[in-house]
């Protein structure tokens, strides 16, 4: 992999003005929302969680897929538009091109998870200490694994005019099935079973582990391994017969 | 000679027995080509004609159905990967996101050894647009700054599929002038065009395809002179095949029952010694079809 080359592509990707508004600021600001609309401040779940922290591990898993996901589905433009030709008449092989496209979206999720982190701990009252804020950041930053893989099978799959509208559907399904936006506890039965098979779940989970005793880490790394297979196998295939026919 | 023919000497391309069909429909059919080191081809052929199907499996952005392909003694994968050739794509897009400078940059460092990125501007005549959005560019410069991107690799040979489609008659000569700087240093292109005059101003040499195959190639003139054939067409009684190819100002023959169209490189020769050959012979016609129509057709797409 090029280290220049995956820096000029987060140039481009810093410069596109609707990633930096949609996947940086809207977390934070509905982190903020939801605080206030749910007078959250010292309200502890029984499991000792403070809703506050909840709600920011909340909107950081809200944040953290929506740029790799952006990042990823960007490839369905360049597939589009001839530019992976361009590409292709380079060293740079298949499986380069998309370990460079990974990297970007590891790197793109970054700033979403740090600000809702950041507008946590400087005005929401979340009281994490250094090693336990370590761990959450980590947590988060790992758990964005399968999301970048889901961004890039979306990038390959879809077409450039219909990447938008799948980006932003998936998004959302994975966010409400994910109980992101409805907790788990307050979901029927079905939804939470649905819920427990979900990566979104477990990276917020994840993110919960070194907060609070308690959580299944085990589960959570099997789950969302299993999403980085499954997704990175059809990430392969796919791309396989996609340069194929070219 | 200069030191990148001496370097490469040998064959630049040579294409052999290449075909490929998309589902029913031959795209290529059966293309056999070398070019040496230094030559400037024109590759002729109305839209539909193979050459831009020939381009991709010349540069491994397709896998020919059969046929082989080499580029200075290697695949094409090869030589793409060693920065041996560099290619201008008919549609090749450039990034909304990024300035000139940066797409540039972005496919320079992708390169073994690239050109600094500020001199492959240079010689693509788009210095100036170095900090330009690729978006507020006019088809032109577009157009320019794709052959930046083929140039930034510094290559020994450069394919172009139609780089002059979008210009205008004065940015077209600038654009050849720059081509010019790169040929005088010995190098070799091979350029897709369907404007007859472009390939007869800058090319050695011209391969006209038309239908998945080469119907024509040699130096500009060689082709003028076969392209200026007429067919005639005739019902000659009894005549054989054998008879007819051995009139004079005929290159090829037809025949089917009575009916013979003769492909001539002289129609009037040929007509004269067919009347006294076959005095019975009725219904003639001569036309200008074959190669020429195909260069009718094209020189017709130039005043669009």
């Amino acid at each position: 992999m090029n280290a220049r080359f995956v820096g000029l592509e987060l140039l481009r990707a810093v410069r596109n003005a609707r990633y930096l508004i949609f996947s940086i600021m809207l977390p934070a600001v509905l982190f903020v929302l939801f605080v206030n609309i749910y007078d959250a401040k010292d309200q502890v779940f029984p499991n000792g969680l403070a809703v506050t922290t909840s709600l920011m591990l909340n909107m950081a898993v809200f944040g953290l897929m929506s740029g790799p996901l952006a990042t990823g589905a960007r490839i369905a433009v360049e597939r589009g538009s001839g530019w992976q030709r361009q590409l292709q008449l380079t060293p740079m092989s298949s499986s380069g091109y998309v370990l460079a496209k990974g990297a970007l979206g590891m790197v793109v999720a970054l700033p979403g998870i740090l600000l809702v982190s950041l507008v946590g701990g400087l005005f929401e009252d979340v009281r994490l200490s250094a090693l336990q804020w370590a761990g959450v950041l980590g947590a988060l930053w790992l758990a964005t694994l399968p999301f970048v893989l889901l961004g890039i099978v979306i990038g390959l799959l879809a077409t450039a005019d219909g990447m938008q509208a799948v980006t932003g559907v998936l998004s959302m399904l994975f966010g409400l099935l994910g109980g992101i936006w409805i907790p788990v506890e307050v979901a029927p039965g079905w939804l939470a079973d649905v819920m427990r098979v979900m990566p979104t779940y477990w990276a917020k989970e994840l993110a919960t582990a070194p907060v609070v005793p308690g959580v299944a880490v085990g589960q959570a790394v099997l789950v969302l391994l299993a999403w980085v297979l499954v997704l990175g196998v059809v990430a392969a295939r796919r791309f396989r017969t996609d340069t194929a026919r070219v | 000679m200069t030191q990148t023919t001496a370097l490469r000497a040998g064959t630049a391309v040579a294409l052999t027995g290449l075909h490929k069909r998309y589902g029913e429909v031959p795209a290529v059919d059966g293309v056999d080509l070398v070019i040496s080191p230094g030559e400037v081809v024109a590759l002729l052929g109305p839209n539909g004609a193979g050459k831009s199907t020939t381009i991709d499996m010349l540069l491994g952005l397709t896998t020919p159905d059969s046929g082989e392909v080499t580029v200075f003694g290697q695949t094409a994968r090869e030589a793409v990967v060693d920065g041996v050739v560099g290619a201008m794509l008919q549609n090749g897009s450039l990034l909304e996101d990024a300035t000139v400078a940066e797409t540039v940059g972005l496919v320079a460092a992708l390169h073994r050894r690239p050109l600094p990125v500020a001199e492959a501007l240079r010689r693509a005549d788009v210095a100036d647009l170095a900090n330009r959005r690729c978006t507020k560019l006019s088809g032109g410069q577009k157009q320019r700054v794709r052959f930046a991107l083929a140039l930034v690799c510094d290559p020994d040979l450069l394919v172009l599929d139609e780089p002059t489609v979008a210009m205008d008659v004065e940015t077209r000569r600038q654009f050849w002038h720059g081509m010019r700087e790169f040929t005088d240093l010995g190098r070799t292109v091979l350029f897709a065009t369907h404007y007859l005059h472009e390939a007869q101003e800058f090319a050695d040499r011209v391969v006209l395809m038309r239908a998945g195959r080469v119907v024509a190639d040699g130096s500009v003139a060689e082709v003028r002179a076969t392209v200026s054939g007429r067919t005639l067409r005739a019902v000659v009684p009894g005549a054989t095949a054998a008879a007819l190819r051995t009139l004079p100002g005929v290159r090829e023959v037809e025949l089917r029952a009575d009916r013979a169209a003769l492909a001539c490189t002289d129609s009037d020769l040929a007509l004269r010694a067919l009347l006294v050959a076959f005095p019975t012979t009725h219904d003639i016609e001569v036309n200008a079809v074959g190669l020429e129509d195909a260069f009718l057709a094209l020189t017709a797409e130039e005043d669009e």
